[in-house]
């Protein structure tokens, strides 16, 4: 039976054969991926816990070896107080944007409000937006001299002083957010639209009442939704930085992000101070998403079933026309009147607080946006260029890195997938200004410092995750077998990946890529850490403009910016259709 | 001596099969073989290690221990560190959902083996063509196939994995998705396109009448391991223990002991009936001896109940119910502790409450291993 010559060439190599089973396609690609993905997420991290040890001395030109910048953290006075501003920004913000986000998503899920499909894409404006340009617009608008609003009070009803003013801790609040309620909407709508009537339809035969039900049935089934939406939320208000910049810092109010941005630039740059604050940023932020991950999310309940339900609808009877004018008074403050304001600083020649009609021009966007006049300015003319390159190449390297990783992931089972699993979740829990210092002290002295390069892996390592989780979520929903068919037929991993997988794949690709995108356009808190002279982007444009220009010219590229995003959601939605932009 | 000279003789060999995940042992030291062109069935619970065996022969699992060779290939042994990967195995595979590809059209799907072997354009879709036919799509083939039924996919499925002739055919459950109708009118389709081809095929599946039908010969499975294998009527008529009696069809099962052995296979079955011991002739299955603990396995059909005693062997009862499905009555009678199952001619009208006799026919009683 057994053919003596097959077999007697196999027992000559049986150590040869170990080998070569082991080089395969599939695992040559798979582990070049891995340990690319570990060494761009390991390295800054631990260049910056072995930087945060290092301590410098008095002048500058030498470090020692010590826990003195964290014994600094402590006993600094103003750092102290950065961490305890941090703290409370996050919790206002929190419980502003987790208000806001729910009853938002309740009406528009759940009830008879009038209009409510064409408002749901405007309720998600802010998420596309840079928080940075809404902290510029209520400067804008409402801080105590020149904003818009306090000298409309002032002409009209003649009072001194002001009606308003953001230029506080409260002020960033405030922007922060509205701006980042469409998270915590996205968390809560999806469960509650793709809820199973029948669960609260079987608490009402029971007896329960509308209200008892939703109690005790709607409430607790979206409740890890809505704790998921607040974590990220008070995460990310932990890690914003432009709110903070522009409407804290110049008034005495500092938060982590600010102090460490002045560590990472400026007269007074200590590297190894920055980075021991960022690990202890990170630290939070890290072990809030942990939970987040690990605990709260396995419980929520958006992707139940795949079935198309219709979810009940709770008649408001009047109080349907009080629910549309909430929403209404959400867009116009989160979106219209911030944009309109802008777009009338910009056209303003300078901005007194006051809109005068003889002056208007666009003399303002000449001079940000054409490069070739004599009176542009570099740093806001060359934001749009290296941003849209930035984006380009970051969106298609990222999601090139997240295909084999993914695919490790939910296609192999192993030590490996697990491991590479959860370096796909360590980024996503440090904010893009401490990994960005990060990424500085490790890169600092290789020769891509200084180039765009060192901002496209800033922006890859943070941000790499979220186009992954797109890719997850279609290879989840398509069958394992499909692929494995493929190599039944006789195709090699390779054939099969670019026949099947990849086409199977390509609304997740292609959903991935475009967030990233958006993403990178209007990035700023690593882009402000990383860049120099001549790799400026749209968001470090703007800062400069700020920083160093005056009102109306920042405002110009704002609203540049603002136009950029919004041409791209729109087109990306077309292309793609509405589910994109919100996975 | 070459396999195919002899009929007969091992084309596929599975040997010493183990694979283990983790702790679980989900397949412990498996060994079979199976003709050229034959069918062989693989027949369990879930989880009983039988689409694990299917994955390991197909080449999408590696193996912890044991060698399978089909002909004069090895395509893996654990011992050898010979792993021929999947591609490389030239072997048909029909998936539980079908895996019909949603981005090609039908046609596309069925040419896609043949492409992969190189072969030009001009056969590939001749050869698509009859294979449609031959499955019944020969209108189908530049549809989507998001557009196809489940039968149409399933059949779409077999055409993929016969297109191109390959050594073997592996089927991983592939009639479960379907309905009751449409699964019966399945069979005898695979049945006779299996045929035509003329491919060993291996064939998973938990139910026990597809396996009945369309094997020819049934390795019944149980937590990694074989419990028995033989031919459909084999299997059915002679379980080896109680555990295959009892996935097999219906059997009443009676626990008791062989208390003689009269001659080879034949002896008496000694059960408890309220407070007498009632002795009853019966067949030996393997292993079973004079003085062995027994489960007496029988039939349902096996059993008849009449009004009148008609002597030794036999119970009396109480009628509790009778069901009438149309071409028999299922009827369930309580012999003192025991509830007997019996299926009785639909003429015979009995009710419930009735007192009735059961007589078992001792060729048809059939002692085995508990």
């Amino acid at each position: 039976m057994r053919t003596p010559a097959a077999l007697g060439v196999l027992d000559g190599a049986p150590a040869e054969n170990r080998w070569r089973a082991l080089i395969t396609q599939e695992s040559v690609s798979t582990i070049v991926a891995s340990v690319v993905i570990a060494a761009v997420v390991l390295l800054p991290l631990a260049a910056m816990v072995v930087s945060s040890f290092l301590v410098m001395d008095g002048f500058g030109f030498s470090s020692n070896w010590g826990l003195g910048n964290y014994r600094a953290m402590v006993e600094d006075r103003i750092i102290k107080q950065a961490f305890v501003n941090t703290l409370m920004i996050s919790t206002g913000s929190t419980m502003l944007a987790t208000v806001l986000g729910v009853s938002l998503a309740w009406i528009n899920a759940r009830t008879n409000c009038p209009w409510r499909e064409k408002l749901e894409p405007f309720n998600l404006i802010p998420f596309f937006l840079s928080p940075f340009v809404g902290a510029i617009a209520w400067h804008d608008l409402a801080s105590p001299k020149i904003g818009l609003l306090n000298a409309l009070a002032r002409d009209m009803f003649g009072i001194q002083g002001a009606i308003v003013n953001v230029d506080n801790i409260y002020g960033i609040i405030w922007v922060t957010g509205i701006f980042f309620t469409p998270l915590v909407y996205l968390f809560v709508v999806g469960s509650l639209r793709r809820m199973d009537p029948s669960l609260e339809d079987s608490a009402r035969t029971t007896g329960a009442g509308l209200l008892r039900t939703t109690l005790t049935v709607t409430l607790p089934l979206v409740l890890p939704g809505i704790l998921s939406g607040a974590i990220i939320v008070f995460v990310t208000s932990a890690g914003e930085f432009g709110v903070p910049f522009k409407l804290g810092a110049p008034y005495g109010w500092e938060t982590l992000t600010t102090q460490i941005f002045s560590k990472a630039v400026g007269d007074d740059a200590n590297y190894y101070m920055g980075a021991a604050m960022s690990m202890t940023l990170g630290a939070i932020t890290a072990f809030l998403v942990w939970i987040q991950q690990r605990i709260i999310a396995p419980r929520e309940f958006t992707t139940v079933t795949g079935k198309g339900f219709r979810p009940n609808v709770v008649d408001l009877g009047k109080w349907k026309w009080a629910a549309l004018g909430y929403n209404l008074a959400f867009v116009l403050f989160a979106v219209v009147i911030p944009l309109v304001g802008l777009l009338i600083v910009s056209l303003h020649p300078v901005w007194q607080g006051r809109i005068i009609p003889a002056d208007l021009t666009f003399h303002n966007y000449a001079r940000v946006l054409f490069w070739w006049r004599g009176d542009h300015i570099d740093a806001a003319t060359n934001g749009i260029g290296n941003s849209v390159i930035l984006a380009f190449a970051g969106a298609s390297i990222a999601m090139a890195l997240a295909i084999p990783v993914s695919y490790m992931i939910h296609r192999t089972k192993g030590y490996g997938s697990r491991v590479l699993d959860f370096l796909c979740v360590v980024p996503i829990g440090f904010p893009g200004i401490v990994l960005a210092m990060g990424v500085l002290v490790t890169y600092i002295k290789t020769p891509i410092y200084a180039t765009l390069w060192i901002l496209l892996l800033g922006y890859i390592t943070r941000f790499f995750p979220y186009g992954q989780r797109n890719i997850a979520s279609v290879m989840l929903a398509v069958s394992e077998e499909l692929d494995q068919s493929s190599r039944m037929a006789g195709a090699s991993w390779f054939t099969t990946l670019k026949r099947v997988t990849l086409p199977l794949l390509k609304p997740g690709i292609f959903a991935g890529w475009v967030l990233l995108f958006i993403i990178f356009l209007r990035e700023l808190s690593i882009s402000i850490i990383l860049y120099s002279t001549g790799t400026e982007t749209l968001s470090v444009g703007v800062y400069y403009l700020s920083n160093f220009e005056n009102e109306p010219l920042t405002a110009a590229l704002s609203i540049a910016q603002t136009v950029i995003l919004l041409v791209s959601v729109v087109v990306f939605r077309r292309l793609a259709g509405r589910e994109a932009l919100t996975a | 001596m070459n396999p195919r000279e002899n009929p007969a003789a091992p084309y596929l060999e599975v040997q010493g099969l183990v694979k283990t995940f983790g702790n679980d042992r989900a397949v412990d030291n498996i060994s079979f073989s199976a003709p050229q062109g034959g069918f062989v069935t693989l027949l369990g619970p879930s989880g009983c290690g039988k689409t694990t065996t299917l994955m390991c022969i197909a080449g999408l699992h590696k193996l912890d221990a044991g060698e399978i060779r089909v002909g004069e290939t090895i395509y893996t042994s654990a011992a050898r560190h010979v792993f021929l990967p999947p591609e490389k195995r030239d072997i048909g595979m029909v998936f539980q959902s079908y895996a019909i590809w949603p981005h090609m059209t039908v046609a596309a799907n069925v040419a896609y083996p043949l492409e992969m072997r190189g072969i030009a354009r001009a056969e590939i879709d001749e050869r698509v063509n009859e294979v449609l036919r031959l499955v019944g799509l020969g209108d189908m083939a530049d549809k989507l196939a998001t557009q196809l039924s489940g039968g149409q996919q399933q059949r779409a499925a077999l055409a993929r994995a016969i297109v191109s002739r390959p050594r073997l055919l592996l089927f991983d459950e592939p009639l479960s998705n379907l309905d009751l109708k449409l699964r019966e009118q399945m069979r005898i389709e695979l049945k006779r396109i299996q045929h035509e081809v003329g491919i060993t095929s291996v064939y998973v599946t938990h139910d026990q009448s597809e396996a009945l039908v369309m094997s020819d010969e049934i390795i019944v499975m149980s937590k990694g391991r074989i419990e028995q294998r033989g031919g459909p009527r084999e299997i059915y008529a002679r379980p080896v223990n109680r555990y295959v009696s009892n996935f097999i069809g219906v059997a009443n099962m009676l626990e008791g002991t062989v208390v003689r052995v009269s001659a080879p296979g034949r002896g008496e079955f000694e059960v408890a009936h309220g407070n007498a011991r009632i002795h009853l002739p019966c067949r030996l299955g393997e292993g079973v001896g004079e003085g062995s603990p027994a489960v007496l396995s029988v039939r349902p059909e096996d059993v008849r109940a009449t009004r009148e005693d008609g002597g030794n062997p036999g119970f009396a009862g109480e009628v509790l119910q009778t069901i009438f499905l149309g071409n028999c009555l299922d009827c369930r009678v309580l012999c003192g502790a025991f509830e007997w199952k019996v299926l009785a001619h639909p003429r015979t009208r009995l009710r419930r409450g009735e007192r009735v006799f059961l007589r078992l026919d001792p060729e048809r009683s059939l002692a085995v291993m508990p």
